[in-house]
């Protein structure tokens, strides 16, 4: 053991009275627990989308607007379809007794209601929730052909200036800048060594980058290894039960092809997988 | 003989019956952390007349702390004007008149959650929130049918609405022109306290500058156009029920009317054209005599920053007028039954503090929306208080109570350290956008969800006095269906309203946000066009962006 229990603890819907959340928030990480809150006006598909990008192993759900019957049923149908139904989900709020039954049927472990000692949740939330599996370690053995960290990748709401960070403060240099419209997003490479630093400035609010920011702020977003044969790299770690964003590889730009294993199993660090093209050229030449 | 010497006997007496029977805590704070002393006489209040005058003064007199006018509830009780408002706007009216019907003397309305944020009823956010809280407003339709049969020359109506109060009452107006009456004859109040909202309500949609704007915009035109309405209701309410103490809701609540009068007076608008139209709205919590201290030292404290801070010349900007509601989150799911009785004591706290309008919650309220018995009961406790108490017989029984007095000068004496900090953080909206004031008030709801848990805060009936069951009781059911009803109902208005005069509408509205002229005629016109609440907040968020909080 010795892992903290992670929580997530969100409002769904439009109220926006989140004391309740606010003092179970606190009360929980008094209890040892790692929380995260969502903030308020959450979608049911925003919370699913963020427990499993924060992996956490529960949901609180809080409400006091009397939507409750809609809209936590929908957080755990939307697990479900995720496949994440092993997320432990507990509601609380302004919530009548004879609705209880039904949300209890509709996935939801427990409801909490006002005047439960915060105690007694973190009790009930330590005896049920599934620690996760994570796949066991096979010794150590790195992915077949990892040759080094390549790049690191770093959200930044606005690159032109997070460069000065980088350029002034650190003295690194721009070397590459592109901007990679599928993905919705401009990156900008700064070399030191062999390990790059990457930006990623998105362009557009429904991009992957722009949600992230949204979700958890600028900041570290994924570690990409450099590795001799994505597609090995991807069946290896699909083997060991790894849970990949991507099933085959694609293009990363600089003539790259890149693949992403997802965070939930990963410790929370979204993983990249990147093979130069013209690197394994280079070396056999 | 002189006191002192007696006092120091009893004192030494009192001491050492003590050391053998001691009392039931070492120390008496109360929830803003004042230590209250065994006893209280003249001691702790100077008695002199100078004293007298100037702290306390003569009802309806500088500085109003024994209250705003001189003969008070022996002229006429305060306005009992219980908050209501779910599901359909057939339903509230109906909740409405029975209201009127049963002796209310004012209109309140509540607005559902899609409503308070600007959003349709078949918006995509609307999801499961419509009708639930309060009624759906999402046309000058549905205002209509809300105010169907209600006199807006004779009845005053009191909406709590914040972000998109230009709206709402934009679709007011429009209604009492739709009835003949002309706006120098409605009344009624619209909160408006969008700092609030940053700080403890959460129903926001712009950022703090364009909603100052708004704000202003609705102090300008009322001044001119709708004399009799109270355009703001700068509210502690709800920074209460968010957690905090009485002295930080006193400080916040007239720190934030502070960068209201700020604002107004960087938008060109002389103080006492507005002023006086300003009025507040306070919780009444269940220390009784910290309540009333709290009241009475509001009306002080806010007399002496009108006229020494603001320079206002006409008495009517230095009166604070309040609205009061008692605390909802005082009311507990266990043995509702109990709710009548809290209420009855915050109730009589309000009136001995001298409010001008109150709400009394219904017991049911901590499970969900008020029956329309429960509702009554509320409304008959005021009644009650006003008519078999006594309470109502003589101004401000209270004051002169050693202890009452003294609290009232602990109460502001503090209140007045958070304004000078909050002064010294630049004000009340820059304290917010650092967080501070929200940083207070969890820590003041962490420490008192602690001490209710480690028992030391008593509250009957959850800690003490459970029962192992409690009877169900039956509860207000709004229409699941009503969702979808409503977008219907928007479904037909968008398809026969008259195109161009709508578009038209929603251009000038979006030239007027752009540029800087006052936006409540655009957005009146905009209303008369069949622009729905959504529609035009859209056309305000695309040109003022929104607020997006820091995450805790």
């Amino acid at each position: 053991m010795g892992y903290p229990i992670r929580v997530l603890v969100a409002k769904p819907g439009l109220d926006g009275h989140d004391r309740g959340a606010l003092v179970i928030a606190q009360g929980l990480r008094d209890e040892g627990m790692e929380v995260i809150y969502t903030g308020l006006r959450q979608t049911p598909a925003q919370i699913v989308s963020t427990a499993l990008q924060e992996d956490v192993s529960c949901i609180g759900l809080s409400s006091l607007s009397g939507a409750h019957m809609e809209l936590f049923p929908e957080v755990a149908r939307l697990l479900r379809e995720q496949g994440a139904e092993d997320i432990l989900i507990v509601g609380g709020g302004v919530i009548p007794d004879a609705d209880i039954p039904p949300l209890k049927a509709a996935g939801i472990a427990a409801v909490f209601t006002p005047g439960t000692r915060i105690e007694k949740v973190a009790e009930f939330i330590r005896t049920h929730v599934q620690i996760r599996d994570l796949p066991l370690d096979d010794g150590g053995t790195p992915f077949p052909g990892v040759q080094g960290i390549d790049h690191i990748g770093i959200a930044v709401l606005d690159a032109a200036t997070a460069i000065a960070f980088y350029t002034q403060g650190l003295g690194l240099s721009v070397t590459h800048e592109e901007v990679v419209q599928d993905q919705g997003v401009k990156t900008i490479f700064l070399p030191l060594n062999a390990v790059q630093i990457e930006l990623l400035e998105p362009i557009g609010d429904d991009s992957p980058i722009a949600k992230f920011i949204a979700a958890k702020g600028p900041g570290l977003h994924h570690i990409a290894y450099a590795v001799d044969n994505v597609e090995t790299a991807l069946a290896h770690a699909k083997t060991l039960g790894y849970r990949l964003i991507d099933e085959t590889p694609r293009s990363g730009g600089q003539g790259k092809l890149i693949a992403f294993v997802h965070p939930k199993s990963t410790h929370g660090v979204l993983t990249e997988f990147c093979q130069h093209a013209h690197k394994g050229v280079d070396e056999s030449s | 003989m002189s006191l002192e010497p007696r006092l120091e006997e009893w004192q030494r007496k009192t001491e050492a019956s003590v050391a053998k029977r001691p009392e039931r805590k070492n120390d008496f704070p109360n929830h803003s952390d004042i230590s209250i002393s065994r006893l209280y006489t003249t001691k702790d209040v100077p008695a002199t007349d100078e004293s007298y005058l100037a702290k306390l003064g003569f009802p309806g007199e500088y500085p109003y702390t024994r209250g705003i006018q001189p003969t008070m509830y022996r002229g006429r009780f305060w306005t009992m004007r219980q908050y209501a408002g779910f599901g359909s706007a057939e339903e509230t009216n109906r909740r409405f008149r029975y209201l009127l019907e049963q002796g209310q003397t004012g209109l309140s309305t509540a607005f559902d959650l899609p409503t308070q944020i600007g959003y349709d009823a078949d918006h995509a956010m609307s999801r499961g929130e419509v009708g639930k809280v309060g009624v759906s407003i999402s046309s000058i339709h549905d205002m209509e049918t809300l105010l169907q049969d209600i006199p807006l020359d004779k009845v005053s109506t009191s909406m709590t609405i914040n972000a998109p109060a230009a709206v709402l009452l934009a679709m007011y107006l429009v209604v009492a022109e739709k009835q003949g009456v002309p706006w120098n004859q409605v009344s009624g109040t619209i909160q408006n306290d969008i700092l609030k909202e940053y700080v403890a309500r959460g129903t926001y949609i712009f950022p703090p500058k364009p909603s100052m704007r708004l704000i202003t915009d609705i102090f300008d035109f009322c001044s001119r156009e709708v004399p009799n309405w109270n355009t703001i209701s700068i509210s502690g309410y709800h920074i209460r029920e968010a957690g905090s103490t009485a002295v930080q809701e006193l400080a916040f609540t007239l720190s934030n009317a502070i960068a209201y009068v700020d604002a107004a007076q960087k938008a060109g608008l002389q103080v006492d054209d507005f002023a006086p139209r300003l009025s507040f709205f306070f919780n009444a919590h269940n220390d009784f005599f910290e309540e009333i201290a709290k009241f009475r030292a509001a009306r002080r404290m806010w007399a002496r920053i009108m006229k020494e801070r603001f320079g206002a010349k006409n008495s009517k900007s230095m009166q604070l007028r309040f609205h009061t509601q008692t605390a909802g989150s005082t009311l507990t799911a266990q043995q509702p039954d109990n709710n009548v009785v809290r209420v009855t004591v915050q109730a009589m706290a309000a009136v001995l503090g001298g409010t001008q309008s109150l709400h009394t919650n219904s017991k049911d309220e901590a499970l969900a929306l008020p029956t329309e018995s429960s509702a009554r009961l509320a409304l008959r406790t005021q009644q009650i208080l006003a008519n078999e108490s006594g309470l109502t017989d003589t101004i401000d029984p209270l004051g002169g109570s050693y202890y009452v007095e003294a609290l009232t000068d602990a109460v502001e004496e503090r209140a007045w350290e958070y304004i000078n900090y909050i002064d010294h953080l630049g004000g009340a909206v820059a304290a917010i956008e650092q967080g501070y004031m929200q940083q207070e008030i969890h820590r003041a709801a962490y420490d008192t969800q602690q001490a209710i848990e480690r028992g030391e805060q008593v509250v009957v009936g959850v800690n003490q006095f459970t029962t192992a069951s409690d009877e169900s009781s039956e509860l207000l059911r709004v229409d699941p269906e009503i969702g979808q009803k409503q977008a219907l109902r928007l479904a037909t208005l968008r398809s026969q309203r008259p195109l161009q005069a709508h578009k038209a509408a929603l251009q000038k509205l979006r030239e007027t946000a752009v540029g800087e002229g006052n936006l409540m005629p655009a957005i009146i016109d905009a209303v008369r066009a069949y622009a729905t609440i959504g529609e035009i907040c859209d056309v305000l968020r695309d040109e003022f962006g929104e607020y997006r909080p820091s995450v805790f």
